[in-house]
């Protein structure tokens, strides 16, 4: 069925700011990739240019969106909140801003912030050693933001179905991108491994809020994450060794080539999904609390079975994999609830009905 | 007019400086150890000194004789607890393939370390120890502050997703 042009609405700009959205993500598996198998970096690597690029696809889409609201807003027409959410008037009513657009304009303005403070680190601690210092999360953070916004802009057109698959396929670029976060916790790790338990958490946080935005959510946003899992295992090593060869530079010895950042993607998330989507699904007090307790133990417990199993590295002993598990019920049990409440959020988004304040 | 120009000569700029940009650094060696692995002298270079926990630098392993037909691995001991310790094995360094070495490595604790050496040749196996590689504190402002500047933008989405959730409190459809 075509798209009529007033459905069509509100889509061009969508489908920038998701396709800046994927851009930072290719550059972000990528550039983990090649720290891994190649090594010398520089600031114009091609990995570096997509990240790049990627905030500033999505900070431009952001901004056209708001001067264009903006504009008609001014020339009397009412803001539709199906055009990326509800208007927000900034810097004292001067902008009329949807409010997807405000959050994902929010993080590309703020990925430049900390694009200036990641310089100063490397002045005083040289090139990074490690994806997860400071000035790095908040560059990810900055981009989660950007992410987060997306899934708002799309959510808010959840009447039609470029809406709806638009919001499922940004919540998966968000897990995907996420899980590189989850390294912050890396410190934290001690006979509970904290970066599992903090993956199961962002994992079920956006299960339960696909589910709970439209039907079947959970299960077709985790088939996403399948998908851009299997492209970017396939696509980080091979872009790794292809560019290294174009630039003349050796591959490392020992290098492994295993696909990194797509390695810490759960495998076990579509089988999760399809077990916990009855629970998710109803309308009973703890069933909620209950599939995220199930699919947190699972993935938690999981994760480390997984990463053995691709680096072809030794199981550590059961009881630390069977704490963490634990460790990882308790925080899906608080997540579930919670990613549940996000989904009905981003059904409200488009509403055209007043807010109550 | 004036505009175009600027923007012209900007764009003409990065062109003209983009190969530097683009060059690799070479591994600049300030300060070298010496570690006597059995039958094999190995030269340990630093390309900054003294070392500061997560201030990265390059590692070289240069043996005497050159590295073909030789292969081995590095521990790192910490003083403070041994049983932290790490190995790898003795890799070619990526921009200075004649030596083995570590790019763009940073200790993550001040302490002291040892580095054990065990290398294998054509004169049979040796191990030797470089002691006291004496890691200084971090430099920059403490790592908390750091982190906190970092946690702004989730501070950010916290708050966002709060104000959010309380604006759509009755509301909901369930």
């Amino acid at each position: 069925m075509a798209i009529t042009a007033s459905r069509a609405r509100g889509l061009p700009a969508a489908v920038v700011l998701l396709t800046g959205t994927v851009f930072s993500l290719i550059g972000l598996t990528w550039d983990v990739q090649w720290h891994s198998d190649v090594g010398p970096d520089t600031f114009f690597t091609l990995p570096h240019l997509f990240l790049y690029a990627g905030s500033a696809i999505s900070g431009l889409a952001a901004l056209t969106a708001v001067l264009a609201t903006t504009a008609a807003h001014r020339a009397g027409a009412v803001p539709d909140p199906s055009l990326g959410g509800p208007p927000i008037r900034v810097f004292g009513r001067a902008f009329t801003a949807p409010l997807g657009y405000l959050v994902a304009g929010c993080g590309a303005a703020s990925f430049l912030l900390y694009g200036l403070w990641d310089q100063w680190w490397h002045g005083l601690y040289g090139f990074d050693a490690v994806i997860d210092s400071p000035p790095h999360i908040g560059l990810l953070l900055s981009i989660s933001a950007t992410l987060v916004g997306t899934v708002v802009v799309f959510g808010a057109a959840d009447e039609h179905r470029w809406g709806r698959i638009g919001a499922l396929v940004s919540l998966a670029v968000l897990g995907a991108f996420d899980t590189v976060i989850v390294f912050a916790f890396k410190s934290l790790n001690g006979q509970v491994n904290a970066m599992h338990v903090a993956m199961a958490a962002l994992m079920v946080l956006v299960l339960a809020c696909a589910t709970a935005f439209t039907r079947y959510g959970g299960v077709l946003m985790a088939l996403g994450l399948a998908v851009i899992q299997a492209v970017t295992w396939w696509f980080s090593p091979w872009a790794s060794r292809v560019y290294a060869e174009a630039v003349g530079l050796p591959m490392r010895d020992y290098a492994g080539q295993e696909p990194q950042l797509p390695a810490l993607i759960p495998m076990s998330l579509v089988v999760v999904a399809l077990l916990v989507h009855p629970l998710l699904t109803s309308r009973s007090r703890w069933a909620a609390p209950l599939a995220g307790a199930i699919a947190g133990g699972l993935l938690a417990g999981l994760q480390r079975p997984q990463s053995s199993w691709v680096f072809d590295g030794p199981l550590p002993p059961l009881q630390r994999v069977l704490l963490t598990a634990l460790v990882g019920a308790v925080v899906g049990l608080v997540a579930a609830p919670a990613g549940r409440r996000f989904g009905r959020m981003l059904r409200l988004a488009g509403d055209r009905t007043p807010e109550r304040n | 007019m004036r505009k175009l120009a600027v923007l012209l000569a900007t764009a003409g700029l990065l062109v003209a400086t983009a190969p530097a940009a683009l060059a690799y650094e070479p591994v600049n060696v300030v300060h070298t150890e010496k570690v006597q692995a059995g039958p094999y002298a190995v030269t340990v270079g630093f390309s900054a000194w003294p070392v500061r926990a997560m201030q990265s630098l390059d590692f070289t392993f240069a043996v005497d004789g050159g590295i073909a037909g030789k292969s081995g691995s590095i521990v790192f001991l910490p003083a403070a607890d041994p049983r932290e310790a790490w190995d790898e094995p003795l890799a070619r360094h990526p921009r200075q393939r004649e030596v083995w070495g570590l790019d763009v490595r940073a200790m993550d604790e001040p302490g002291d370390y040892a580095m054990r050496f065990l290398i294998d040749g054509p004169a049979g196996p040796g191990v030797g120890e470089l002691a006291d590689l004496h890691v200084l504190d971090q430099p920059g402002p403490p790592l908390g502050l750091s982190w906190a500047v970092s946690s702004l933008p989730l501070v950010g989405l916290v708050v966002f997703l709060v104000l959010a959730w309380r604006r759509t409190k009755g509301r909901l459809i369930t």
